[in-house]
């Protein structure tokens, strides 16, 4: 059988066997074989792949051709969404509750394989609907509000989408991305020779218009973010590390299908704005701002949750800010940091999963000093957080560092400064989650918590590794990343990366760091013998304190900058959306009172009133 | 390569011993300021030497002994990125300005790090003021290395001296005169010293993150303080005032942008720290918009 074919079946009817069977343990070792099959293959397929091969599937389905392919693009992504989805059984084995969870959460991974994979619009579309319908599921079942605002939105990207696919389908006469990308080619030849094509300006900028409706929904772009934070924290935490590292991502692909296909057509009509593209300057700096205001977002947060909700819609802005940039760097950065967030990102889940599945809190509130309780979840939470903080050598920082030299080289200043000052806050709440969960006094409920169960620590251990070997090693992706587009965009071996303007050697900055820490250390066990002592044994200015008086920090940690920012804070996209919903449910409303009355004779007036204008029309 | 490696060795030792004087020459010059006569250059390093012959030291745990450590080891990774002169060079053409801005601020988080894992609530609250004024900073900091980089085409610190050696000082430069202004400004709070002295504010929170250290992780705190002031002043002479050929000219630089900090410190008070973010983020944002902008043109 094809390996496509096995990559997109085996989650869901592994999902399917265990929902049907049901049985502890049972459901839980088909779920984490069915998640496994597509890593195995993806690892498989490596080889060909980077040598430029491609892997076909065509199945004929009624007056359809579904299509998928798996090259060195998809199979970009599809190894994103396999090793999320790998980790995410293996976090699943430890905190599902029952075989609903198993079934939708693979469903959706299937979904997300699909996608990833589609040659054409009709099998993009479905799988496109079952990842969204599985994921809404999968909210659902923990919160109905937050599930269905995911719905409303997902249901607008949707239909952005069909329209458009239907504007495209109308013109072209074809679903293949091939061939719409070469009528497309074609059509904007036309448009720099003056000519009028077959897509006139306003159609272009329509169907633009509905793909980034579309792909920014998905994406959790700005201002279409606000189903993000809410379904992100109100789900399976494990699940989430999937859902927010992987299903985010399909958004991604999305605008990178748009410029594979429309790129140049859109570079024609739209023309530049300060020698810039302009559609690709739109997308930067909705990246730009998704960045900016998702991190201060985050950073004001008091549920554990929320906080990487937002954090994880920032991160996805960096990647569409690096699309943006529309430089060839400027992709490979947003590809390298769209694998480093899920790595960190899907890392930070699991640590919020092993967190809430031993203490059961949410809030910050209710940690504290846990870091004696969980060390090795502690550790994994500590990669992570270096990682997301953009600290060398991780895999966070060599992605964020071609996004800095990407944004800065093609002269886009302050879409740099976006990065810097997104940098700062995502620094500023990884050590917030650091100080209120692992540090400080430990409330007295929590003396018996332990340390995560296997399964979930092994989730951890694989993306932990990870991000220490794509941080030391750069070179492995960027390698990969050349091969998409066929020349080398990054060059450097293994450990060092060379934009041509600049330069990283992670490796030596890793034996650097090591090296200063072995200095540190000698020094440091030269000095005294230590004598431990508690954690609330502190200077207090000569005021003692008694253990039973909480001195940690954990609530407004960041007040000051709340009160610095009042201004801005008010103003909230959330709000306007629900006054918007509120409108429309207020005209529904009079509507049902005025119109639909459930009176049969003003519904015999109305059927008259119909013919009567039919008549006079001349029917 | 062991040419290179008893190179670093000599530096790292050269900058400690100097950015012990550094220190001393704030405290000197801080005290003849208001008339009083000051302890002398050397007596930073005697504090430490002293500390790290304290008989004890207490302990919160591995985190709060791994923090100071952390921290002395990232100061030293960062130094060794700098392209100090002609001769050393030392790992410089293994990182450029973003990832050396980037080591600058990773010391930070060692010390965050040993801060929280004590109890005390004013390591707390130093760690919160710390890093709002990270993120305060931040945004005019990014902007001023952007306008440097934009002008000259090139992320590479060695190519940056370079082109300074021939074409005069980046401050000849009119954005990029802009841009050292707003790096200035944030040079304060990079530093720790007043306006922006808001995460130590002895008189407040006692030395915020540091309150509870003492002994042997106190005196690696105060290492880490002179490594990492050797680098900074380094970093900026670096960037805006031509590098140098020599040592002695780059410490006559560093010297020189030593005492603009220090005289910036003692004529001003401390802000709060929403008053920091408000100042940081209106008049230096929009010189560092301004100078980005210039040098783009």
């Amino acid at each position: 059988m094809n390996e496509i074919a096995i990559m997109l079946l085996a989650p869901i009817i592994a999902g399917v066997l265990a929902w049907l069977l049901d049985i502890k343990r049972v459901r839980e070792i088909v779920g984490v074989i069915g998640a496994a099959v597509p890593l195995i293959y993806i690892v498989q397929t490596y080889q060909s792949v980077f040598n430029g091969g491609t892997i076909n599937l065509d199945v004929p389905v009624g007056g359809f051709t579904l299509s998928f392919a798996l090259y060195n693009l998809t199979w970009f992504f599809a190894a994103i969404a396999a090793l999320l989805g790998f980790t995410m059984a293996l976090g699943m084995a430890s905190t599902s509750k029952d075989g609903y969870e198993w079934l939708f959460a693979l469903m959706s991974m299937t979904g997300v394989l699909g996608v990833f994979m589609a040659r054409e619009f009709v099998s993009f579309f479905l799988f496109w609907e079952l990842m969204t319908f599985a994921s809404f599921m999968m909210v659902l079942k923990y919160n109905r509000s937050a599930s269905l605002k995911y719905f409303i939105l997902s249901v607008i990207g949707a239909y952005a989408m069909l329209i458009a696919i239907g504007i495209l389908y109308a013109k072209t006469g074809s679903f293949e991305f091939s061939t719409i990308q070469q009528f497309m080619y074609q059509d904007a030849t036309k448009t720099a020779l003056g000519v009028k094509g077959a897509f006139g300006k306003s159609e272009t900028i329509l169907l633009y218009l509905l793909f980034l409706t579309a792909f920014g929904v998905k994406a959790g772009a700005f201002p279409l973010h606000v189903w993000a934070p809410d379904a992100y924290s109100e789900t399976n935490q494990s699940y989430t590390s999937f859902f927010s590292g992987v299903l985010s991502k399909a958004g991604v692909y999305g605008f990178v299908l748009l410029y594979s296909m429309m790129g140049i057509k859109l570079f024609y009509t739209l023309g530049t704005f300060g020698g810039h593209s302009l559609f690709a300057y739109t997308i930067a700096w909705i990246g730009a701002l998704t960045v900016v205001i998702a991190s201060f977002l985050a950073v004001l947060q008091e549920d554990i949750r929320k906080l990487f909700a937002y954090s994880s819609v920032g991160q996805v802005g960096y990647v569409l800010l690096g699309i943006g940039v529309g430089t060839q760097l400027g992709f490979e950065g947003a590809l390298f940091h769209a694998l480093s967030h899920a790595i960190f990102k899907g890392l930070f889940w699991l640590v919020v999963a092993a967190l809430i599945l031993q203490t059961g809190k949410t809030e910050f509130k209710d940690f504290g000093g846990l870091a004696k309780k969980m060390p090795i979840t502690f550790a994994f939470g500590l990669i992570a957080v270096l990682s997301l903080a953009g600290i060398p050598p991780l895999a966070g920082f060599a992605s964020k560092w071609i996004l800095y030299e990407a944004a800065i080289s093609a002269k886009m200043p302050l879409v740099a400064g976006a990065i810097f000052l997104g940098s700062g806050l995502a620094f500023a709440y990884v050590v917030r989650f650091l100080y209120a969960v692992w540090f400080g006094q430990m409330p007295s409920d929590l003396r018996n918590v332990k340390e995560a169960p296997l399964p979930l620590l092994l989730g951890m251990a694989l993306l932990g590794m990870l991000n220490l070997v794509f941080g030391i090693a750069p070179g492995l992706v960027t390698k990969f990343l050349n091969t998409i587009f066929g020349h080398e965009v990054i060059t450097g071996d293994i450990y060092t990366i060379n934009t041509g303007v600049g330069n990283y050697n992670a490796l030596m900055v890793a034996i650097c760091l090591v090296a200063g820490i072995v200095i540190a250390g000698v020094l440091f066990l030269y000095g005294a013998k230590t004598r431990k002592v508690e954690v609330n044994d502190t200077y207090q200015s000569g005021n003692p304190v008694t253990q039973d008086f909480n001195l940690s920090i954990r609530v407004h940690f960041y007040k000051p900058l709340e009160e610095a920012l009042s201004f801005w804070l008010r103003i909230s996209f959330d709000k306007l959306y629900t006054i918007i919903a509120k409108w429309v449910e207020d005209f529904a409303e009079v509507l049902k009172n005025a119109v639909y009355n459930g009176n049969v004779q003003s519904y015999a007036w109305y059927l008259g009133i119909i013919l009567l204008i039919l008549a006079l029309w001349g029917w | 390569m062991m040419n290179m490696i008893i190179q670093a060795v000599l530096i790292l030792i050269y900058a400690t011993f100097m950015g012990f004087i550094f220190m001393g020459i704030e405290r000197k010059t801080m005290a003849r300021i208001q008339r009083r006569i000051g302890p002398p250059l050397y007596q930073p390093l005697l504090d430490t030497l002293k500390l790290l012959g304290k008989r004890e030291s207490i302990t919160h745990g591995f985190i709060y002994d791994f923090g100071p450590i952390f921290a002395l080891g990232a100061s030293i990774l960062a130094l060794m990125f700098l392209p100090l002169t002609q001769n050393f060079q030392l790992f410089s053409s293994s990182g450029d300005l973003i990832v050396v801005a980037y080591l600058l601020e990773v010391p930070m988080l060692g010390i965050m790090l040993g801060a929280m894992s004590s109890g005390n609530p004013y390591s707390g609250v130093g760690v919160q003021r710390g890093l709002l004024t990270m993120v305060a900073m931040q945004l005019p900091y990014g902007l001023a290395l952007i306008a440097l980089v934009e002008h000259y085409g090139t992320f590479s610190l060695q190519e940056i001296v370079k082109a300074q050696q021939i074409a005069g000082w980046s401050i000849l430069v009119p954005a990029l005169l802009l841009a050292m202004i707003v790096f200035d400004i944030v040079f304060q709070a990079l530093l720790g010293l007043e306006p922006f002295d808001i995460t130590t504010a002895p008189a407040e929170i006692s030395m915020g993150p540091m309150v509870e250290y003492g002994g042997k992780q106190a005196a690696l705190l105060f290492t880490q303080h002179a490594v990492q002031l050797f680098a900074e002043t380094a970093f900026f002479v670096i960037l805006f005032l031509g590098g140098a050929n020599n040592l002695l000219e780059l410490l006559i630089k560093q010297i020189a942008v030593l005492f603009i900090a220090i005289f910036i410190a003692s004529i001003y008070p401390r802000f709060t720290i929403d008053q920091a973010a408000k100042f940081l983020w209106k008049w230096p944002t929009i010189m560092g918009i301004i100078a980005a902008l210039l040098a783009v043109l």
